[in-house]
């Protein structure tokens, strides 16, 4: 392939357009040794979802839920939301049956930068407003230990 | 002079090594496996709090009271806390998903120490000159493929999974298997299973040519007494564990110390990283089995995520 000089200098600013970019992305992100949301995701994009899960994905390195999403006028569109690791759920007595197919959940989160209908699930709960999953933030239960 | 310098630098690290296994043999007489090795067998986790090194407002305390223990957990557990919502959508979206998919643990090390490296004593990596602790260089660009995103995201490996094995965010454990001649622990963060020779201490089998570098460097073990020592070496340039170049040399120290408990220490030396060796000791806590599988590439649509975010940031920077 054999590029003009003039798309090899806008190919050189969407270069330079695209370090910067990282550069900051890499200031404003406070940890480093994560599976990289900030690459897949848009802080710019938060958006809640309220719908029915279709299936549940619970895959490593990281599980997807599958949910169906109506809008006001009844149109239903197909989202996957991003969770961790099933295997920490799995010690927790959480599994597959938690998130039966049909149950109601809203999602709070990231929409995926290139707009596809992706998010990470920041937090999940119940239509009675209960959060999906209990966290282990208690010091004094250590559910991995014997 | 040379030669000096290296004997110097054996005699260092043996002296610090046989200071470090009097330190954690202790009283506890370990079972036997049938062919008469102390028994290590079993899944354990590595889970704590403690930080690697020691945090610059702890300088000079190498062990925590109880009280003070119990008050940096706490402080630990809120700064952890993954459910809370504030720090702006940057912060919110780099915590990624609720506490409940994480297994960070809540507790520091039973002998309340404040850093996991008990030598030097001061708590601290002895890194050479101004060599950073965080990513390698070139993380967070924007990636053309696969190959341009870290190792984790690509499932080779973790950067605490070891060897030398330490804990992170999930998915700390291990399990041990041994049999005549070979030690294997299969690691949960990822996928690994590192098989290691173990031979008598004066009969050891040689490690392989210097040509070969591995993922997991090439392990060696044999029997102090009732501690399983293991020497690594050959590794690859890729995993620059605490930056460390391949010619780390890695030597990890397995005392079953209590029924429940495997006091685990490893020492790394690489002079072009470390001003001198340094040791860090891990408590590994026996745990619930069995090690959860984790096919990584089969489901690892986030890489696909990425490079898609990649491309529509160069969109959106070119103004299309």
């Amino acid at each position: 392939m054999v590029a003009s000089a003039k798309e090899q200098s806008k190919m050189r600013n969407k270069l330079v357009l695209a370090l910067g970019a990282a550069s900051l992305l890499i200031a404003a992100a406070p940890v480093w040794a994560h599976h990289a949301f900030a690459a897949e995701f848009d802080a710019q994009k938060p958006v809640k979802l309220k719908g029915t899960v279709v299936k549940v994905e619970f895959i490593n390195p990281h599980s997807w839920i599958h949910m169906d999403v109506k809008d006001a006028d009844g149109k239903v569109t197909r989202w996957m939301v991003e969770g961790g690791s099933p295997n920490a759920l799995f010690r927790r007595g959480v599994n597959k049956d938690a998130l039966p197919q049909g149950t109601e959940i809203s999602v709070d989160g990231y929409q995926a930068k290139d707009g596809s209908n992706r998010a990470n699930g920041r937090d999940i709960t119940f239509a009675d407003g209960k959060k999906l999953f209990v966290g282990g933030s208690n010091p004094d239960e250590q559910p991995n230990a014997k | 002079m040379r030669g000096k310098a290296v004997a110097l630098a054996i005699v260092i690290l043996a002296g610090s090594l046989a200071a470090q296994s009097k330190s954690v043999q202790g009283k506890y007489v370990p079972p036997r496996t049938p062919d008469g090795q102390p028994d290590l067998e079993g899944v354990w986790t590595n889970v704590t709090i403690t930080p690697l090194e020691r945090p610059a407002n702890l300088a000079g305390k190498e062990f925590f009271t109880p009280a003070e223990a119990r008050q940096y957990e706490k402080d630990t557990v809120e700064r952890n806390n993954a459910d809370r919502r504030d720090g702006g959508a940057q912060a919110d979206l780099s915590r990624a998903y609720n506490d409940a998919w994480y297994d960070r643990g809540t507790k520091v090390v039973e002998t309340l120490r404040t850093s996991l490296v008990i030598d030097p004593p001061d708590g601290k990596i002895p890194r050479k000159g101004d060599r950073p602790a965080g990513p390698p260089p070139g993380f967070g660009r924007p990636p053309e493929g696969p190959e341009d995103r870290s190792l984790p995201e690509r499932c080779i490996l973790w950067p605490t999974a070891g060897p030398p094995m330490m804990p992170s965010f999930y998915n700390n454990n291990y399990q041990i298997v041994q049999g005549p001649g070979y030690v294997v622990i299969l690691v949960e963060m990822i996928h690994d299973a590192r098989i290691i020779p173990v031979d008598t201490q004066n009969a050891p089998r040689p490690h392989v040519d210097p040509k070969i570098r591995e993922w997991l460097g090439d392990s060696r073990g044999h029997w102090e007494g009732n501690t399983l020592v293991v020497e690594t070496t050959n590794f690859n340039d890729k995993t620059r564990f605490q930056r460390a170049s391949q010619n780390m040399h890695l030597v990890e120290r397995f005392t079953r110390t209590a029924p429940d408990t495997i006091t685990y220490e490893f020492t790394v030396d690489d002079p072009s990283a470390f001003s001198r060796p340094w040791t860090a000791q891990i408590p590994m806590q026996r745990t619930e089995g069995p090690i959860i599988e984790y096919a990584c590439n089969e489901g690892n649509y986030a890489m696909e995520g990425m490079l898609a975010g990649a491309r529509a940031d160069e969109k959106k920077a070119a103004g299309r």
